[in-house]
């Protein structure tokens, strides 16, 4: 199995608990162990298992019934499995009845027990794979990116993203770029709070109000990227689909003609500027609250000149998040610690190193990274 | 239940137990959070002297009860942050969204202030 699995066991004799605990321990299973129905209700309360295994024959409340109470909750889609010495063929067929997928008399060797743990298991995985490329799939087909398939061409610029979503789900992290003419592009990089397809799904949502407001207040001859967040914010507040989704934003207007950006930001991290003629790197924060937070998010709008060679970096969280030795850390300083010795180098160097590829294999979150550079 | 709680008086002092606030979680505390508030609690302390580490599934939870409690006339505080996830706050201004106390009792000392 690639990752542990966790396994409820459900018998009144301890002995069998043991055994089996131990010996689905072995094959690196994490065991729940259950005395009784109703303890076994309590664990699940505390912690989701990927599949159980119930004894039929116990006081109280027995296997069968135990099963006809998860039917009609939000535990009825863990897989259940009946563990148990009853042999008679109509009390078999009525616990197979009960939506379980298997039953398994407790004379069988433990190691075919665990197989045939093992082999479901991998067929809800392969099974969940397949499904997961087809929704993909038809997400492509409809042309729903959340992040950009080309990279803008500016004069005097340089522009890259890095992006990874979590375990490989299409996430909450999205990223565009709106070319607006040769002189104004926007650089967008939002992160809806949530992981996988429930954050994805509202990620367009968002990208659509954005590219709106973009689109609105250009026409309206205003560039200005606190004036775009304000309108942004103010439809998110209302919009009762979106207003229980939070979600970060950085909004970065570059101006290839005055080699400026214009940056405004909604409870994202702090752009990472690096001046090239100093040789001196800071942050750059702006105030606003998350999208859809608060009436007023508060916002306001920084102007950066760019010199050639400065660099500019946006990022969102899973950049900064670590597995380290005493558990997982948000940590801003590890990302300008592991950038600083790429700032002379081609940011496909960094791209490359072993700081996103250690994100990459982690999957705490999201991540995502944009770069800028000016570069006459 | 990922939440541990206690009432003094009418302040609602809600300990999350888990060390990792994250995902797998995260839906669970909301439902939990939401239940106290539409339960009438109107000072909620919300104590993460156990947690070290948060992730943004976990904080857009605590945000999504924010702004419930606010429609309901309620508070949420928050208190016991460690270091990094005092950080985190405010690098994305949440300390502008919450009140931070250090402890649960400067958080209950703080009430009707």
């Amino acid at each position: 199995m690639p990752l542990s699995k966790t396994i409820l066991l459900v018998d009144d004799n301890t002995l069998v608990l043991e055994m089996m605990g131990r010996a689905l321990g072995k094959e690196g299973f994490e065991c729940m162990k259950a005395g009784s129905a109703r303890q076994a209700m309590e664990l699940l309360k505390e912690e989701r298992p990927d599949i159980i295994l119930s004894d039929y024959h116990m006081p109280e409340v027995n296997g069968f019934e135990f099963r006809q109470n998860l039917i009609g909750t939000e535990f009825k889609d863990i897989p259940f499995m009946f563990l148990t010495s009853e042999v008679d063929s109509d009390v078999m067929l009525e616990g197979i009845n009960l939506e379980a997928v298997d039953y398994i008399l407790k004379d069988t060797p433990v190691r075919v027990i665990v197989t045939k743990i093992n082999n479901f298991l991998t067929t809800v995985r392969e099974q969940h794979e397949r499904t997961l490329k087809e929704l993909s799939k038809a997400a492509m087909a409809l042309n729903l990116h959340s992040v950009p398939q080309k990279l803008p061409v500016i004069g005097g610029f340089e522009v890259d993203f890095w992006h990874k979503p979590f375990q490989n789900y299409p996430g909450g992290d999205f990223i565009d770029f709106i070319t607006v003419d040769e002189r104004h592009t926007f650089v967008v990089l939002g992160d809806v709070m949530g992981k996988k397809w429930g954050a994805w799904y509202f990620s367009f949502g968002f990208l659509s109000y954005i590219r709106a407001a973009v689109r609105i207040c250009i026409s309206e001859g205003n560039f200005s990227t606190k004036s775009i967040l304000q309108k942004i914010n103010s439809v998110v507040y209302h919009d009762p689909v979106v207003n229980d989704v939070l979600s970060s934003l950085s909004l970065v207007l570059i101006d290839a003609k005055e080699s400026i950006i214009k940056y405004s930001g909604a409870g994202d991290l702090p752009l990472f500027y690096y001046n090239s003629k100093k040789g001196a790197a800071k942050e750059v924060r702006s105030s606003g609250m998350l999208l859809g937070l608060m009436p007023d998010g508060d916002f306001d709008e920084i102007i950066v000149k760019l010199s050639r060679g400065d660099q500019v970096f946006i990022l969102t969280d899973g950049i900064i998040d670590a597995d380290t030795e005493t558990g997982k850390k948000t940590d801003y300083n590890s990302f300008i610690k592991a950038v600083t010795p790429f700032l002379r180098r081609p940011f496909a160097d960094f791209k490359a190193g072993d700081f996103l590829k250690c994100k990459s294999n982690e999957h705490i979150d999201d991540c995502s990274l944009i770069y800028l550079k000016r570069t006459t | 239940m990922i939440l541990q709680t206690n009432k003094h008086q009418d302040v609602l002092v809600v300990t999350i137990q888990v060390k990792e606030a994250n995902l797998t979680v995260s839906e669970k505390f909301k439902i939990e959070l939401f239940a106290h508030i539409d339960g009438g609690g109107k000072y909620i302390i919300v104590n993460f002297e156990e947690v070290t580490y948060v992730d943004s599934s976990f904080l857009g939870k605590l945000v999504s009860a924010l702004k419930h409690a606010i429609t309901n006339k309620a508070e949420i505080v928050v208190a016991g942050l460690n270091k990094d996830i005092l950080g985190l706050f405010q690098l994305i201004r949440l300390d502008k969204a919450f009140k931070i106390f250090d402890s649960t009792d400067s958080a209950i000392a703080n009430k009707g202030k």
